[in-house]
């Protein structure tokens, strides 16, 4: 039996690009990365099908060799030229892939029929196995539509995964989930590490590193004990100084809702960011190909800090804090997405609440309609 | 009987699909039944409240089929439902 964490599809056979179709949601989830002016208080902004059309041009080019794009948000089924997005992408002969709350799913379920074959993946978000845990986190309401979502793809053949957080409330439940996914049909289940927003975000529903450590031998038994894939994100405490993650090791690129190309999906618009240092250009004024050199580079550079880092603690014989060992949280560090940690700027998160099961939703868990 | 309401039980997930089939999903068991269109047609009404007398004048209209063995066809998938645990 393993004693490592299974890493969830660990490295992308493809090179993919994540792209943010919008910067709305429907939902009002208290623990989201994404900033909440963004998502919230800013008009929507929804990417444009004809700068789409130019970057995957630019980035199927040799120097590039990308070959598949994965949807972000936001939340993608809310893009109105949905069809006309994944038409496109399916007609430059690439695959796509999207991470959705299943709120709208029926919005967006004709368009996949029509473009199967050009289809990698759906990836659902899910808080919890049951009703009342998920709809404590996303809304009442919620865990029904994500079911009837899950239900459409699993008559009709469109492949989905479902990608859970691991949380102090979700932690005694990893296998709840997993049953739920296996029986749903879902290909794999993913899990991820919290990613803090705020110190009493990550004091109240983030992991020790001890309490880390045994989630993810947790993961690794389900991972044995279920034929579907059950495995944790690359955020998990590693000191491999090898590139750890697929940003890193040149298989993925982000480019957010304004079209500016960046390091990866979990540093983009982070909830109370003091820096954007992880954005090298803006695809409305440069090609993608030009862009992605810089890119290459600040990849280099920052696994070369990530390497030292590493050494530094080898040779001092100490072991790195949860913080450098987990490369999510270092590269969160890196690029000034929590400053709020050494105490240089107040936290702009909203508080979270201990999730305990039929608990009254807060304000903030409430639907809006978009 | 021809009064009684029978309600779907909240840990069954409906879904309908083109061609008036449908899908339930037992939360408790985290498994899938199929419906076919007639079946489709009797669960709708359950989840309006209609009772089954109300059922039997739904399938009689929708479909060439007398009281009386309409009747008996829903008695049938209402047993099959419960045994299942698909309805209370």
């Amino acid at each position: 039996m393993s004693n490592g964490p299974a890493t969830s599809a660990a490295r992308l056979e493809r090179k993919s690009i994540s792209l943010e179709l919008t910067n709305i949601c429907n939902l009002r989830c208290s623990y989201c990365m994404r900033d909440e002016d963004s998502l919230y208080h800013t008009p929507a902004n929804f990417f444009s099908v004809d700068l789409l059309r130019d970057i995957i041009r630019s980035a199927k080019q040799p120097e590039c060799a990308f070959d598949s794009i994965s949807f972000t948000g936001g939340e993608v089924t809310i893009h109105p030229r949905f069809r006309e997005i994944i038409e496109t992408v399916r007609a430059e002969g690439w695959k796509y892939s999207f991470v959705t709350n299943g709120w709208h799913f029926d919005r967006v379920y004709p368009v996949l029929l029509d473009n199967l074959d050009a289809l990698n993946v759906v990836a659902f978000s899910l808080d919890g196995a049951t009703r009342e845990s998920h709809d404590y986190w996303r809304g009442e309401g919620s865990f029904v539509r994500v079911v009837r979502a899950l239900t459409r793809c699993y008559v009709r053949g469109i492949p989905f995964i479902i990608k859970a957080p691991i949380r102090r409330d979700t932690l005694p439940h990893l296998q709840e989930f997993a049953l739920f996914s296996a029986r749903m049909g879902a290909r794999a289940l993913h899990f991820s590490h919290l990613l803090p927003t705020s110190n009493s975000a990550e004091d109240e529903s983030g992991l020790t590193q001890a309490e880390r450590a045994h989630c993810e031998q947790e993961i690794a038994v389900l991972s044995n004990i279920f034929k579907m894939e059950v495995g944790v994100a690359a955020g998990y405490y590693n000191l491999n100084p090898d590139s750890p993650c697929n940003a890193l090791s040149d298989r993925s690129a982000n480019i957010d809702y304004h079209g500016r190309l960046s390091l990866c999906c979990n540093l983009s618009g982070y909830r109370g960011a003091a820096a954007e240092t992880d954005v090298v250009a803006d695809l409305t004024k440069e090609d993608f190909a030009a862009g992605y050199v810089r890119l290459r580079r600040l990849a280099d550079e920052q696994l070369e800090r990530r390497r030292l880092m590493l050494e530094k603690h080898a040779l001092g014989g100490t072991r790195p804090d949860l913080h450098s060992g987990s490369p999510c949280l270092f590269c969160l560090q890196s690029f000034g997405k929590i400053p709020w940690r050494d105490g240089s700027q107040p936290s702009r998160s909203l508080p979270v609440l201990s999730a305990t099961p039929n608990s009254p939703s807060a304000v903030f868990l409430k639907q809006e309609s978009v | 009987m021809n009064n009684t309401v029978l309600a779907p039980p909240g840990h069954i997930v409906f879904t309908e699909f083109e061609g008036d089939e449908g899908v339930l999903v037992d939360l408790n068991s985290k498994r899938y039944y199929t419906l076919n269109e007639t079946a489709t047609l009797v669960w709708r009404a359950l989840e309006k409240g209609n009772t089954k007398a109300e059922i039997v004048r739904l399938m009689t209209t929708a479909y060439d089929v007398t009281p009386e063995r309409a009747a008996a066809s829903i008695d049938n998938l209402l047993s099959s439902l419960q045994s299942h645990h698909l309805l209370g």
